[in-house]
């Protein structure tokens, strides 16, 4: 069942404030953390988490179209590397 | 890993008696395998694969005569087909083929000179953005702060690693371990 709306998105509140300073730092920065349950915020677009996927800290680098998501979702746990064949990787 | 040829799919099962083989494709749009023309396998002889539905294809060896008995279909399951690095189109500025990321040397900056991190093991890409894996678990966002410069020529790329910020809760701590 969906979240009510009235509730707002749900976020651990100590990830707002240190995403503000590491803003503010403008330093080249992995934010690790582990609340893989907080709902990405429009705050966090272009920082980058290092977030915890119970055997290391996988960058996700925010952008407009994950605010909404949570950060869990792009950590995931159970990985398959696949074939790199003609993939290719954009540089962000 | 070879970087002149790509592993870019895997002959199947055979399907139906007329020498069709189902052919499990690894590249980025699965029917581009037919459009890099002729593919090696892995015992040298050479194919031509054209796709008669979805995961199905006719194999032409190099000869020019296709597979048209199940048996003869059969014996090439578990072929790898490979094509060679250079039929690859160009990418775009800022694109990377996987293949070429793979197995690089990634160096960082120091004022001392430069410090090996070792090779690229793997890039990663869960729908955030692609990160690198380097030798020695360290995990990097491929971003231009994050990876200044890369040199497919030198099969070298120069990492600045990012400054690590811990975030938990300190009230009660959410690290599980």
């Amino acid at each position: 069942m969906a979240r009510s709306v009235w509730k707002g998105p749900f976020v651990d509140g100590y990830l707002l404030n240190k995403a503000e300073a590491s803003r503010a730092s403008g330093r080249n920065e992995v934010i690790k953390i582990w609340s893989r349950r907080s709902t990405i915020l429009p705050q966090f677009v272009g920082l980058v988490f290092g977030v915890y996927n119970g055997h290391k800290f996988l960058p996700v680098q925010v952008n407009e179209n994950m605010v909404g998501h949570k950060f869990g979702e792009f950590s995931p746990t159970r990985t398959f590397t696949g074939h790199s064949s003609d993939k290719k990787a954009r540089r962000g | 890993m070879d970087a002149q040829r790509i592993l870019m799919g895997v002959v199947g099962r055979p399907h139906g008696v007329r020498g069709l083989v189902r052919v499990h494709s690894y590249a980025a749009v699965p029917a581009d395998l037919a459009s890099y023309g002729a593919l090696s396998d892995d015992r040298g002889q050479s194919w031509t694969l054209s796709w008669r539905g979805e995961g199905i294809a006719a194999l032409t060896d190099a000869s020019g005569r296709t597979i048209a008995d199940r048996d003869e279909a059969a014996k090439l399951v578990n072929r790898k087909l490979f094509v060679t690095r250079d039929r690859l189109p160009e990418p775009d500025e800022d694109e990377f083929y996987l293949a070429d990321l793979v197995g690089m040397r990634a160096v960082e900056r120091t004022e001392a000179g430069e410090r090996s991190l070792g090779k690229v093991l793997a890039v990663h890409d869960y729908g955030a953005g692609p990160s690198l894996e380097l030798e020695g678990g360290a995990l990097v966002p491929f971003t231009r702060a994050c990876v200044p410069d890369i040199s497919v020529a030198e099969n070298r790329l120069v990492v600045a690693m990012p400054d690590e910020m811990e975030v938990r809760d300190e009230r009660n701590g959410d690290d599980p371990s």
